[in-house]
């Protein structure tokens, strides 16, 4: 399965349409030269609300991880009160393995900015703010730029929209985050943008209704919104042709190209840009040249460590929505696998992940801050050889008592690290027995009554 | 850690006769930074980016005066600060070496890179050098993956690394050359 011509990556060269060498920053002139923000001046031609229907008919899925349908979020918005309302735009790209966001950003600024405008005028959004990661210094530079460019050509500021075609005027704001993986959460960013510690926030209320500073808030991610102006652009028609259905009846249909990034052991690492569906083994073979030194495949992380890992059997899984369901991960997430050789010791990997998630937890909710901390203790012990067969029984069982999953955080930070730490435990279970001493507890059993 | 306890309660603070939020940077924040955020507190972070990236630390006694600046309590701004990983309460040292720990940097050998930074500085992660040049940080995923392993010198993201080329990153921050600022 390929795409037929690049559709975000239309500006940025990427394998099999271009040259990965010839990227560069696209600023606004070029921008503009090469179709840029025709897309806001369709919207513009459009009654906010139809822009809406838009982006709801084509069924645009969240590019963030959860898969949400963003239409589906817009249209959840509060009425209009004469208020404030604010757009966060999610790039707190921390999810190990993730780097699809930064592509965007790096090399075509602008594309995210028109999305950003649209999202704005769709949903009657007066100020965005563009949420980055604190260690994306780049990044970060070129989105101001890019930002103070685009209020020098007129689409955001006083004058309204695309040099006053619209009276409604946008602010766009640029925030830096400060190194905390939680504020992705979409509450948790929104504390870091009012300058709290970004500890996730009880929901209901959802941001829709009363999100940052109390006023509705909308929480998109950097593709998404780029993805819904080539909506807006093309119609939802156009959309609905790439990717696939979903496989179970009644499913939600994964639709639209996306960014995956792959990593890990393949010749050729990188983000390219593929229609959703597309099979994890098509894009490592065909994509990334196959595995390195002609290795053989032993395992990958789905989308992001969050969604635990698929299996050596499982290398033909479809990126798509329904890979959580049908494979035994958590879900696609960002669609971008990090993929495994065979020398890979996947204890090591468990360990790297459950110190990860204990470094992140935000330290809110009993389970994740503790369960993450004792988590890690027994990978290490195993990792060491000093492990028991029972650790392997506490890791699963502490692993499964934490998340929304069994309904006992606040947020999905834990259940990253429950579906990570029990789907390589569960696939690898062999490596993991043979480092552990056996250990026999004593059961008792009462028979009867 | 964002979630270590601190013994606030006993701490002594150094302070210093001239303040670190002069009345210069009061203006010029009250013109930049306050009005892009409804409330105060918002405009927090960004005023401590500004002062972690001056010091290359955040002095208690800058959170005081950032905190009758902004008309919060200064628990108030220890909070935010003590959460970030990116705001410190130690001065980190001129030159900060942030290897990237997380999995594909991992599967690609970060290890090795690490070790070898670790013996040659004489520097366990989160430590300084005693000339205060400096700083070894082990960091979580900097989202790049595909040029897998990386690391931060200050704020310049070094990619592809091998041992020779993170060895020259060192030798050019130790001869002064690396003048980029810490962000």
């Amino acid at each position: 399965m390929k795409l037929s011509e690049p559709v975000l990556t239309k500006r940025i060269p990427t394998a099999p349409f271009g040259d990965p060498k010839q990227r560069h920053t696209v600023g606004f002139d070029e921008y503009v030269k090469t179709g840029g923000y025709q897309a806001l001046e369709k919207a513009l031609s459009m009654e906010p609300t139809a822009v809406v229907n838009t982006v709801k008919d084509a069924i645009v899925r969240g590019r963030g991880g959860a898969g949400f349908p963003a239409g589906l979020k817009w249209s959840f918005l509060a009425p209009i009160d004469g208020g404030r309302r604010y757009l966060a735009i999610n790039c707190d790209e921390a999810e190990p393995g993730t780097f699809k966001d930064r592509l965007l950003c790096d090399f075509d600024p602008h594309q995210v900015l028109e999305g950003i405008a649209i999202a704005c005028y769709a949903c009657q959004l007066d100020t965005a703010y563009f949420f980055i990661r604190g260690e994306y210094h780049h990044q970060a530079r070129v989105m101001q730029k890019a930002i103070e460019e685009a209020y020098a050509g007129g689409i955001f500021g006083k004058q309204g929209l695309l040099k006053g075609k619209s009276k409604f005027a946008v602010d766009c704001i640029l925030h830096r985050s400060a190194g905390a993986y939680i504020c992705g959460e979409e509450t948790g960013l929104l504390e870091a943008i009012e300058g709290k510690r970004g500890w996730p926030r009880i929901k209901p209320p959802f941001p829709a209704v009363k999100g940052l500073f109390g006023r509705p808030t909308i929480v998109n991610n950097v593709e998404t919104l780029a993805a819904a102006a080539h909506v807006v652009e093309r119609g939802a028609d156009w959309w609905k042709g790439i990717g696939t259905q979903s496989r179970h009846p009644g499913g939600m249909p994964s639709f639209g190209p996306k960014l995956m990034g792959v990593s890990g052991h393949v010749n050729r690492p990188g983000v390219y840009e593929a229609p959703l569906g597309v099979k994890l083994s098509e894009l490592v073979n065909d994509y990334c040249g196959g595995m390195r030194n002609g290795k053989k495949f032993k395992g990958a992380i789905a989308g992001g460590v969050s969604m635990g890992v698929l299996g050596a059997d499982q290398f033909d899984a479809p990126m798509d929505y329904d890979i959580g369901r049908d494979y035994q991960v958590l879900g696609l997430g960002t669609a971008c696998p990090t993929v495994f050789d065979e020398d890979t010791d996947m204890v090591a990997v468990a360990r790297n992940i459950a110190r990860f998630f204990k470094n992140e937890s935000c330290g809110q909710c009993t389970p994740c801050r503790e369960g993450s901390g004792w988590m890690l203790k027994s990978l290490l012990r195993i990792e060491r050889g000093d492990g028991t067969s029972a650790d392997l029984d506490l890791l699963l069982e502490v692993a499964g008592s934490m998340g929304l999953t069994p309904g006992t955080t606040i947020c999905g930070l834990a259940d990253g690290n429950n579906w990570a730490v029990r789907t390589i435990v569960n696939k690898f279970r062999g490596e993991f027995e043979a480092r552990v001493k056996p250990k026999f507890v004593p059961v008792y059993v009462t028979a009867g009554r | 850690m964002a979630w270590t306890a601190k013994p606030s309660a006993t701490q002594r603070i150094e302070r210093r006769a001239e303040p670190y939020v002069t009345a210069a940077l009061q203006a010029k924040w009250t013109q930049d930074i306050l009005p892009k955020y409804a409330t105060k507190h918002g405009a927090l972070m960004p005023i401590l980016h500004e002062i972690q990236h001056e010091h290359r630390f955040i002095p208690y006694q800058a959170m005081l005066e950032v905190a009758k600046f902004l008309e919060i309590t200064p628990a108030a701004v220890l909070d935010t600060v003590t959460f970030y990983d990116e705001f410190t309460t130690e001065q980190l040292g001129q030159c900060v070496i942030g290897i990237c720990q997380s999995i594909a940097c991992e599967v690609c050998d970060h290890k090795k890179l690490l070790d070898h930074v670790r013996q040659r500085l004489d520097l366990e992660p989160r430590e300084t050098t005693d000339d205060g040049k400096f700083t070894l940080l082990t960091m979580e995923c900097l989202g790049s993956c595909d040029t897998a392993p990386v690391a931060l010198f200050n704020d310049v993201l070094h990619e592809k690394l091998t041992i020779e080329k993170i060895d020259q990153l060192i030798d050019e921050a130790k001869a002064g050359n690396a003048a980029h600022g810490h962000a």
